[in-house]
Protein backbone atom coordinates (compact mmCIF):
# COMPACT_ATOMS: atom_id res chain seq x y z
CA UNK A 1 0.00 0.00 0.00
CA UNK A 2 2.89 2.37 0.70
CA UNK A 3 3.98 1.95 -2.93
CA UNK A 4 0.55 3.15 -4.02
CA UNK A 5 0.67 6.05 -1.57
CA UNK A 6 4.12 7.04 -2.83
CA UNK A 7 3.24 6.84 -6.53
CA UNK A 8 -0.11 8.56 -6.04
CA UNK A 9 1.62 11.24 -4.00
CA UNK A 10 4.17 11.83 -6.78
CA UNK A 11 1.50 11.84 -9.49
CA UNK A 12 -0.68 14.32 -7.61
CA UNK A 13 2.40 16.41 -6.84
CA UNK A 14 2.93 16.65 -10.62
CA UNK A 15 -0.71 17.76 -11.06
CA UNK A 16 -0.29 20.41 -8.36
CA UNK A 17 2.91 21.74 -9.94
CA UNK A 18 1.16 21.97 -13.33
CA UNK A 19 -1.82 23.75 -11.70
CA UNK A 20 0.49 26.25 -10.03
CA UNK A 21 2.31 26.85 -13.31
CA UNK A 22 -0.96 27.64 -15.12
CA UNK A 23 -2.11 29.75 -12.16
CA UNK A 24 1.02 31.88 -12.49
CA UNK A 25 0.46 32.21 -16.23
CA UNK A 26 -2.95 33.89 -15.75
CA UNK A 27 -3.47 34.80 -12.08
CA UNK A 28 -6.32 37.25 -12.80
CA UNK A 29 -8.38 34.64 -14.61
CA UNK A 30 -7.78 32.07 -11.87
CA UNK A 31 -8.68 34.49 -9.06
CA UNK A 32 -11.81 35.70 -10.85
CA UNK A 33 -12.90 32.10 -11.47
CA UNK A 34 -12.04 31.02 -7.94
CA UNK A 35 -14.43 33.67 -6.61
CA UNK A 36 -17.32 31.66 -8.12
CA UNK A 37 -16.58 28.59 -5.97
CA UNK A 38 -18.56 28.03 -2.80
CA UNK A 39 -15.94 28.22 -0.05
CA UNK A 40 -18.45 27.14 2.62
CA UNK A 41 -19.13 23.84 0.84
CA UNK A 42 -15.36 23.34 0.48
CA UNK A 43 -14.84 23.91 4.22
CA UNK A 44 -17.74 21.60 5.14
CA UNK A 45 -16.32 18.86 2.92
CA UNK A 46 -12.86 19.31 4.45
CA UNK A 47 -14.29 18.94 7.96
CA UNK A 48 -16.22 15.84 6.87
CA UNK A 49 -13.11 14.18 5.44
CA UNK A 50 -10.95 15.10 8.45
CA UNK A 51 -13.62 13.61 10.72
CA UNK A 52 -13.70 10.45 8.59
CA UNK A 53 -9.92 10.22 8.90
CA UNK A 54 -10.24 10.48 12.67
CA UNK A 55 -12.89 7.74 12.73
CA UNK A 56 -10.82 5.35 10.57
CA UNK A 57 -7.86 5.95 12.91
CA UNK A 58 -10.19 5.08 15.80
CA UNK A 59 -11.24 1.96 13.89
CA UNK A 60 -7.61 0.79 13.63
CA UNK A 61 -6.96 1.59 17.28
CA UNK A 62 -10.10 -0.29 18.45
CA UNK A 63 -9.31 -3.21 16.16
CA UNK A 64 -5.80 -3.50 17.60
CA UNK A 65 -7.34 -3.58 21.06
CA UNK A 66 -9.69 -6.38 20.00
CA UNK A 67 -12.82 -4.23 20.35
CA UNK A 68 -14.22 -5.14 16.92
CA UNK A 69 -17.72 -3.79 17.57
CA UNK A 70 -16.36 -0.30 18.15
CA UNK A 71 -14.01 -0.72 15.18
CA UNK A 72 -16.96 -1.62 12.96
CA UNK A 73 -18.94 1.41 14.20
CA UNK A 74 -16.01 3.67 13.35
CA UNK A 75 -15.48 2.31 9.86
CA UNK A 76 -19.20 2.73 9.16
CA UNK A 77 -18.88 6.34 10.31
CA UNK A 78 -15.94 6.76 7.92
CA UNK A 79 -17.94 5.35 5.06
CA UNK A 80 -20.87 7.64 5.86
CA UNK A 81 -18.42 10.56 5.75
CA UNK A 82 -17.22 9.41 2.33
CA UNK A 83 -20.76 9.21 0.95
CA UNK A 84 -21.65 12.60 2.44
CA UNK A 85 -18.53 14.12 0.90
CA UNK A 86 -19.41 12.65 -2.51
CA UNK A 87 -23.01 13.89 -2.23
CA UNK A 88 -21.92 17.44 -1.40
CA UNK A 89 -19.35 17.39 -4.18
CA UNK A 90 -21.98 16.32 -6.73
CA UNK A 91 -24.32 19.05 -5.45
CA UNK A 92 -21.51 21.60 -5.77
CA UNK A 93 -20.83 20.50 -9.34
CA UNK A 94 -24.52 20.77 -10.22
CA UNK A 95 -24.58 24.34 -8.83
CA UNK A 96 -21.49 25.33 -10.84
CA UNK A 97 -22.81 23.74 -14.03
CA UNK A 98 -26.16 25.49 -13.41
CA UNK A 99 -24.27 28.80 -13.33
CA UNK A 100 -22.70 27.95 -16.67
CA UNK A 101 -19.23 26.98 -15.38
CA UNK A 102 -18.27 23.69 -17.05
CA UNK A 103 -15.05 21.83 -17.80
CA UNK A 104 -14.50 23.85 -20.97
CA UNK A 105 -15.30 27.32 -19.51
CA UNK A 106 -11.62 28.15 -18.87
CA UNK A 107 -8.39 26.58 -17.60
CA UNK A 108 -9.28 27.16 -13.94
CA UNK A 109 -12.56 25.28 -14.24
CA UNK A 110 -10.84 22.53 -16.24
CA UNK A 111 -8.51 22.07 -13.26
CA UNK A 112 -11.40 22.39 -10.80
CA UNK A 113 -13.41 19.56 -12.40
CA UNK A 114 -10.31 17.51 -13.10
CA UNK A 115 -8.79 17.65 -9.61
CA UNK A 116 -12.08 17.25 -7.75
CA UNK A 117 -13.17 14.55 -10.24
CA UNK A 118 -10.02 12.46 -9.94
CA UNK A 119 -10.23 12.88 -6.16
CA UNK A 120 -13.86 11.72 -6.20
CA UNK A 121 -12.70 8.64 -8.10
CA UNK A 122 -10.24 8.00 -5.26
CA UNK A 123 -13.13 8.35 -2.79
CA UNK A 124 -15.01 5.65 -4.73
CA UNK A 125 -11.96 3.34 -4.69
CA UNK A 126 -11.55 4.17 -0.98
CA UNK A 127 -15.17 3.20 -0.36
CA UNK A 128 -14.44 -0.20 -1.92
CA UNK A 129 -11.45 -0.50 0.45
CA UNK A 130 -13.74 0.39 3.36
CA UNK A 131 -16.21 -2.31 2.25
CA UNK A 132 -13.32 -4.79 2.48
CA UNK A 133 -12.52 -3.53 5.99
CA UNK A 134 -16.20 -3.90 7.01
CA UNK A 135 -16.18 -7.42 5.53
CA UNK A 136 -13.09 -8.24 7.59
CA UNK A 137 -14.50 -6.85 10.81
CA UNK A 138 -17.94 -8.39 10.52
CA UNK A 139 -16.83 -11.98 11.11
CA UNK A 140 -14.50 -13.45 13.76
CA UNK A 141 -13.22 -15.82 11.06
CA UNK A 142 -11.50 -12.95 9.25
CA UNK A 143 -10.36 -9.76 11.00
CA UNK A 144 -6.91 -9.50 9.40
CA UNK A 145 -5.30 -6.48 11.03
CA UNK A 146 -3.03 -5.91 8.01
CA UNK A 147 -6.00 -5.52 5.64
CA UNK A 148 -7.78 -3.19 8.06
CA UNK A 149 -4.71 -0.97 8.35
CA UNK A 150 -4.18 -1.04 4.58
CA UNK A 151 -7.70 0.29 4.04
CA UNK A 152 -7.10 2.96 6.67
CA UNK A 153 -3.83 4.02 5.03
CA UNK A 154 -5.58 4.49 1.70
CA UNK A 155 -8.33 6.57 3.33
CA UNK A 156 -5.77 8.81 5.04
CA UNK A 157 -4.11 9.35 1.66
CA UNK A 158 -7.45 10.38 0.12
CA UNK A 159 -7.97 12.81 3.00
CA UNK A 160 -4.45 14.21 2.70
CA UNK A 161 -4.85 14.79 -1.05
CA UNK A 162 -8.14 16.62 -0.49
CA UNK A 163 -6.58 19.04 1.99
CA UNK A 164 -4.04 20.10 -0.68
CA UNK A 165 -6.69 20.27 -3.44
CA UNK A 166 -8.90 22.39 -1.18
CA UNK A 167 -6.03 24.74 -0.39
CA UNK A 168 -5.06 25.12 -4.06
CA UNK A 169 -8.52 25.51 -5.58
CA UNK A 170 -10.49 27.34 -2.89
CA UNK A 171 -7.97 29.21 -0.76
CA UNK A 172 -4.72 30.00 -2.61
CA UNK A 173 -4.57 33.64 -3.68
CA UNK B 1 19.16 -14.04 -24.52
CA UNK B 2 21.77 -16.73 -24.00
CA UNK B 3 22.17 -15.87 -20.33
CA UNK B 4 18.55 -16.64 -19.73
CA UNK B 5 18.30 -19.59 -22.04
CA UNK B 6 21.47 -21.10 -20.70
CA UNK B 7 19.85 -22.04 -17.40
CA UNK B 8 19.92 -25.82 -17.23
CA UNK B 9 16.66 -26.98 -15.74
CA UNK B 10 16.48 -30.73 -15.93
CA UNK B 11 19.72 -31.89 -17.47
CA UNK B 12 23.27 -30.53 -17.45
CA UNK B 13 23.94 -28.32 -20.45
CA UNK B 14 26.95 -29.28 -22.48
CA UNK B 15 29.77 -26.90 -21.62
CA UNK B 16 30.60 -26.09 -25.21
CA UNK B 17 30.23 -22.96 -27.27
CA UNK B 18 27.53 -20.31 -26.83
CA UNK B 19 25.90 -21.58 -30.02
CA UNK B 20 25.91 -25.08 -28.58
CA UNK B 21 24.23 -23.90 -25.39
CA UNK B 22 21.55 -22.11 -27.39
CA UNK B 23 20.94 -25.26 -29.42
CA UNK B 24 20.80 -27.37 -26.27
CA UNK B 25 18.34 -25.00 -24.59
CA UNK B 26 16.23 -24.86 -27.72
CA UNK B 27 15.74 -28.61 -27.46
CA UNK B 28 15.69 -29.13 -23.69
CA UNK B 29 14.77 -25.99 -21.74
CA UNK B 30 11.21 -26.47 -20.44
CA UNK B 31 10.80 -22.71 -20.14
CA UNK B 32 11.61 -22.12 -23.79
CA UNK B 33 8.12 -20.93 -24.73
CA UNK B 34 7.98 -18.56 -21.77
CA UNK B 35 11.39 -17.08 -22.59
CA UNK B 36 10.45 -16.69 -26.25
CA UNK B 37 7.31 -14.81 -25.19
CA UNK B 38 9.32 -12.62 -22.80
CA UNK B 39 11.96 -11.70 -25.39
CA UNK B 40 9.20 -11.03 -27.91
CA UNK B 41 7.77 -8.47 -25.47
CA UNK B 42 11.20 -6.85 -25.14
CA UNK B 43 11.71 -6.68 -28.91
CA UNK B 44 8.16 -5.47 -29.54
CA UNK B 45 8.25 -2.61 -27.04
CA UNK B 46 11.61 -1.44 -28.38
CA UNK B 47 10.37 -1.44 -31.98
CA UNK B 48 7.09 0.16 -30.86
CA UNK B 49 9.03 2.96 -29.19
CA UNK B 50 11.29 3.53 -32.21
CA UNK B 51 8.36 3.55 -34.66
CA UNK B 52 6.05 5.83 -32.64
CA UNK B 53 8.63 8.20 -31.17
CA UNK B 54 11.35 8.34 -33.84
CA UNK B 55 10.13 7.17 -37.26
CA UNK B 56 6.55 8.46 -37.39
CA UNK B 57 6.90 11.30 -34.85
CA UNK B 58 3.37 10.46 -33.74
CA UNK B 59 4.52 10.40 -30.09
CA UNK B 60 4.68 12.72 -28.27
CA UNK B 61 1.51 13.59 -30.19
CA UNK B 62 1.36 16.76 -32.30
CA UNK B 63 -0.99 19.56 -31.30
CA UNK B 64 -4.71 18.89 -31.11
CA UNK B 65 -5.57 22.53 -31.89
CA UNK B 66 -3.76 22.77 -35.24
CA UNK B 67 -5.64 24.15 -38.26
CA UNK B 68 -6.44 21.89 -41.21
CA UNK B 69 -3.53 23.15 -43.39
CA UNK B 70 -1.12 22.52 -40.48
CA UNK B 71 -2.46 18.97 -40.08
CA UNK B 72 -1.94 18.33 -43.80
CA UNK B 73 1.56 19.76 -43.43
CA UNK B 74 2.23 17.34 -40.57
CA UNK B 75 1.27 14.39 -42.79
CA UNK B 76 3.54 15.75 -45.54
CA UNK B 77 6.46 16.28 -43.13
CA UNK B 78 6.23 12.72 -41.85
CA UNK B 79 5.02 10.95 -44.99
CA UNK B 80 7.73 8.30 -45.32
CA UNK B 81 8.13 7.83 -41.60
CA UNK B 82 4.41 7.12 -41.29
CA UNK B 83 4.31 4.76 -44.27
CA UNK B 84 7.42 2.76 -43.39
CA UNK B 85 7.05 2.92 -39.60
CA UNK B 86 3.46 1.81 -39.47
CA UNK B 87 4.20 -0.70 -42.23
CA UNK B 88 6.56 -2.29 -39.71
CA UNK B 89 3.81 -2.25 -37.07
CA UNK B 90 1.38 -3.90 -39.53
CA UNK B 91 3.99 -6.59 -40.16
CA UNK B 92 4.81 -7.31 -36.53
CA UNK B 93 1.83 -5.91 -34.62
CA UNK B 94 0.81 -9.42 -33.67
CA UNK B 95 3.89 -9.58 -31.43
CA UNK B 96 1.91 -7.40 -29.02
CA UNK B 97 -0.03 -10.53 -28.12
CA UNK B 98 3.06 -12.00 -26.41
CA UNK B 99 2.64 -9.54 -23.56
CA UNK B 100 -1.06 -10.34 -23.18
CA UNK B 101 -0.32 -14.06 -23.36
CA UNK B 102 2.39 -13.99 -20.69
CA UNK B 103 0.31 -11.85 -18.33
CA UNK B 104 -2.68 -14.16 -18.88
CA UNK B 105 -0.37 -17.08 -18.08
CA UNK B 106 0.75 -15.32 -14.89
CA UNK B 107 -2.89 -14.88 -13.78
CA UNK B 108 -3.56 -18.57 -14.49
CA UNK B 109 -0.73 -19.38 -12.07
CA UNK B 110 -2.51 -17.44 -9.34
CA UNK B 111 -4.94 -18.88 -6.80
CA UNK B 112 -7.85 -16.97 -8.35
CA UNK B 113 -10.66 -17.89 -10.69
CA UNK B 114 -9.60 -18.44 -14.33
CA UNK B 115 -12.26 -15.85 -15.17
CA UNK B 116 -9.70 -13.16 -14.30
CA UNK B 117 -7.27 -14.52 -16.90
CA UNK B 118 -9.89 -14.92 -19.61
CA UNK B 119 -11.35 -11.47 -19.00
CA UNK B 120 -7.88 -9.95 -19.17
CA UNK B 121 -7.10 -11.87 -22.35
CA UNK B 122 -10.29 -10.73 -24.10
CA UNK B 123 -9.95 -7.13 -22.93
CA UNK B 124 -6.37 -6.71 -24.11
CA UNK B 125 -7.02 -8.55 -27.36
CA UNK B 126 -9.77 -6.01 -28.07
CA UNK B 127 -7.82 -3.03 -26.77
CA UNK B 128 -5.01 -3.37 -29.29
CA UNK B 129 -7.42 -2.80 -32.18
CA UNK B 130 -8.47 0.79 -31.41
CA UNK B 131 -5.48 1.59 -29.20
CA UNK B 132 -2.81 0.74 -31.74
CA UNK B 133 -4.01 -0.58 -35.10
CA UNK B 134 -6.73 2.01 -35.75
CA UNK B 135 -4.21 4.79 -35.09
CA UNK B 136 -1.76 3.24 -37.54
CA UNK B 137 -4.45 2.74 -40.20
CA UNK B 138 -5.83 6.30 -39.94
CA UNK B 139 -2.41 7.94 -40.10
CA UNK B 140 -1.15 5.71 -42.91
CA UNK B 141 -4.29 6.43 -44.95
CA UNK B 142 -3.62 10.13 -44.46
CA UNK B 143 0.02 9.86 -45.50
CA UNK B 144 -0.81 7.72 -48.54
CA UNK B 145 -2.56 10.47 -50.54
CA UNK B 146 -1.50 13.91 -49.40
CA UNK B 147 -3.69 15.63 -52.03
CA UNK B 148 -6.92 14.60 -50.30
CA UNK B 149 -9.48 17.18 -49.17
CA UNK B 150 -7.97 18.86 -46.03
CA UNK B 151 -11.24 18.24 -44.15
CA UNK B 152 -10.78 14.50 -44.70
CA UNK B 153 -7.14 14.74 -43.65
CA UNK B 154 -8.27 16.50 -40.48
CA UNK B 155 -10.70 13.67 -39.73
CA UNK B 156 -7.96 11.07 -40.17
CA UNK B 157 -5.64 13.10 -37.93
CA UNK B 158 -8.27 13.38 -35.18
CA UNK B 159 -9.29 9.74 -35.54
CA UNK B 160 -5.70 8.57 -35.31
CA UNK B 161 -4.86 10.40 -32.13
CA UNK B 162 -8.25 10.01 -30.43
CA UNK B 163 -8.05 6.26 -31.09
CA UNK B 164 -4.59 6.15 -29.49
CA UNK B 165 -5.29 8.28 -26.41
CA UNK B 166 -9.05 8.17 -25.95
CA UNK B 167 -9.44 4.41 -25.73
CA UNK B 168 -7.40 3.95 -22.56
CA UNK B 169 -10.51 2.84 -20.71
CA UNK B 170 -10.11 -0.74 -21.90
CA UNK B 171 -6.50 -0.85 -20.70
CA UNK B 172 -7.64 0.70 -17.43
CA UNK B 173 -10.15 -2.07 -16.74
CA UNK B 174 -7.53 -4.68 -17.68
CA UNK B 175 -5.12 -3.12 -15.21
CA UNK B 176 -7.75 -3.25 -12.45
CA UNK B 177 -8.45 -6.93 -13.19
CA UNK B 178 -4.75 -7.76 -12.97
CA UNK B 179 -4.52 -5.73 -9.73
CA UNK B 180 -7.42 -7.54 -8.07
CA UNK B 181 -6.02 -10.93 -9.13
CA UNK B 182 -2.60 -10.07 -7.63
CA UNK B 183 -4.12 -8.83 -4.37
CA UNK B 184 -6.31 -11.94 -4.00
CA UNK B 185 -3.58 -14.38 -5.02
CA UNK B 186 -2.13 -16.54 -2.26
CA UNK B 187 0.54 -18.12 -4.51
CA UNK B 188 2.41 -14.78 -4.54
CA UNK B 189 3.14 -14.92 -8.27
CA UNK B 190 3.65 -11.15 -8.07
CA UNK B 191 4.44 -9.04 -5.01
CA UNK B 192 1.46 -7.34 -3.44
CA UNK B 193 2.90 -3.85 -4.02
CA UNK B 194 2.68 -4.45 -7.76
CA UNK B 195 -1.06 -4.99 -7.36
CA UNK B 196 -1.30 -1.52 -5.85
CA UNK B 197 0.91 -0.15 -8.62
CA UNK B 198 -1.64 -1.52 -11.11
CA UNK B 199 -4.39 0.44 -9.36
CA UNK B 200 -2.23 3.53 -9.52
CA UNK B 201 -1.63 3.02 -13.23
CA UNK B 202 -5.36 2.59 -13.82
CA UNK B 203 -6.20 5.77 -11.89
CA UNK B 204 -3.65 7.71 -13.97
CA UNK B 205 -5.08 6.42 -17.24
CA UNK B 206 -8.50 7.86 -16.39
CA UNK B 207 -7.00 11.29 -16.95
CA UNK B 208 -6.61 10.70 -20.68
CA UNK B 209 -10.40 10.72 -21.07
CA UNK B 210 -10.33 14.53 -21.01
CA UNK B 211 -8.67 14.55 -24.44
CA UNK B 212 -12.06 14.11 -26.12
CA UNK B 213 -13.27 17.39 -24.59
CA UNK B 214 -10.27 19.74 -24.74
CA UNK B 215 -8.36 20.69 -27.89
CA UNK B 216 -5.63 22.69 -26.17
CA UNK B 217 -4.01 23.13 -22.78
CA UNK B 218 -3.00 20.55 -20.17
CA UNK B 219 -5.99 18.26 -20.84
CA UNK B 220 -5.73 17.93 -24.62
CA UNK B 221 -4.28 14.72 -26.09
CA UNK B 222 -0.86 16.40 -26.19
CA UNK B 223 -1.36 18.09 -22.80
CA UNK B 224 1.09 17.92 -19.93
CA UNK B 225 -1.45 16.15 -17.70
CA UNK B 226 -3.25 13.97 -20.26
CA UNK B 227 -0.10 12.83 -21.97
CA UNK B 228 3.19 13.57 -20.22
CA UNK B 229 2.36 12.76 -16.58
CA UNK B 230 0.43 9.71 -17.70
CA UNK B 231 3.27 8.59 -19.96
CA UNK B 232 5.84 8.78 -17.16
CA UNK B 233 3.71 6.56 -14.88
CA UNK B 234 2.92 4.17 -17.74
CA UNK B 235 6.60 4.00 -18.78
CA UNK B 236 7.71 3.07 -15.25
CA UNK B 237 4.81 0.63 -14.95
CA UNK B 238 5.76 -1.10 -18.22
CA UNK B 239 9.40 -1.43 -17.16
CA UNK B 240 8.35 -2.88 -13.80
CA UNK B 241 5.93 -5.44 -15.20
CA UNK B 242 8.41 -6.67 -17.82
CA UNK B 243 11.01 -7.14 -15.07
CA UNK B 244 8.52 -8.95 -12.82
CA UNK B 245 7.46 -11.24 -15.67
CA UNK B 246 11.13 -12.17 -16.09
CA UNK B 247 11.42 -12.95 -12.38
CA UNK B 248 8.25 -15.04 -12.62
CA UNK B 249 9.73 -17.13 -15.42
CA UNK B 250 12.99 -17.58 -13.49
CA UNK B 251 11.02 -18.84 -10.46
CA UNK B 252 8.63 -21.00 -12.49
CA UNK B 253 8.91 -24.61 -11.35
CA UNK B 254 5.99 -26.17 -13.25
CA UNK B 255 4.41 -27.51 -10.11
CA UNK B 256 0.82 -28.70 -10.05
CA UNK B 257 -1.54 -25.98 -11.17
CA UNK B 258 0.82 -24.58 -13.72
CA UNK B 259 -0.77 -24.41 -17.15
CA UNK B 260 2.42 -25.94 -18.51
CA UNK B 261 2.66 -28.71 -15.94
CA UNK B 262 0.94 -31.10 -18.34
CA UNK B 263 3.00 -30.00 -21.31
CA UNK B 264 6.61 -30.46 -20.32
CA UNK B 265 9.00 -30.83 -23.16
CA UNK B 266 9.86 -34.53 -23.27
CA UNK B 267 13.63 -33.95 -23.39
CA UNK B 268 13.51 -32.05 -20.14
CA UNK B 269 12.12 -34.90 -18.03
Amino acid sequence: MWVLVMIEGLTFAAYFVVYTYFYRQSPDLFLASQAHLDLTLGVVNTIILLTSSWSIARCVERSRAGDYKAALRNVLLTMAGGFLFAGIKLYEWSVEIGRGFTFTTNTFFSFYYFLTGIHLLHIIVGSIALFVVIHQLSSPARRAQEIIETGATYWHMVDFLWVIIFALLYVMR
Amino acid sequence: MTAALARPVAAAAPATSRLGRIAWNWRHNPKLELWLAWYTILVFYNIFGIVFFVMTRSQPPPKAWWSLPRMVQWFADNEWGLLVGFGIIFAMGAFATASTALITYSIRRMSVSPAFAYTYLILYSLAAVPGMLLTCIALVVGAMRLDRDPALMGSLYDMGFIAFSGTMGIFLVGSVIWAVAILLDTNRIFPRWFGYFNICNALTEVVVATCVIEKSGPFAWDGIISFYVNMVVFGIYTGVFITLLRKMIEREDFTAGSPLSQHRRPHAI
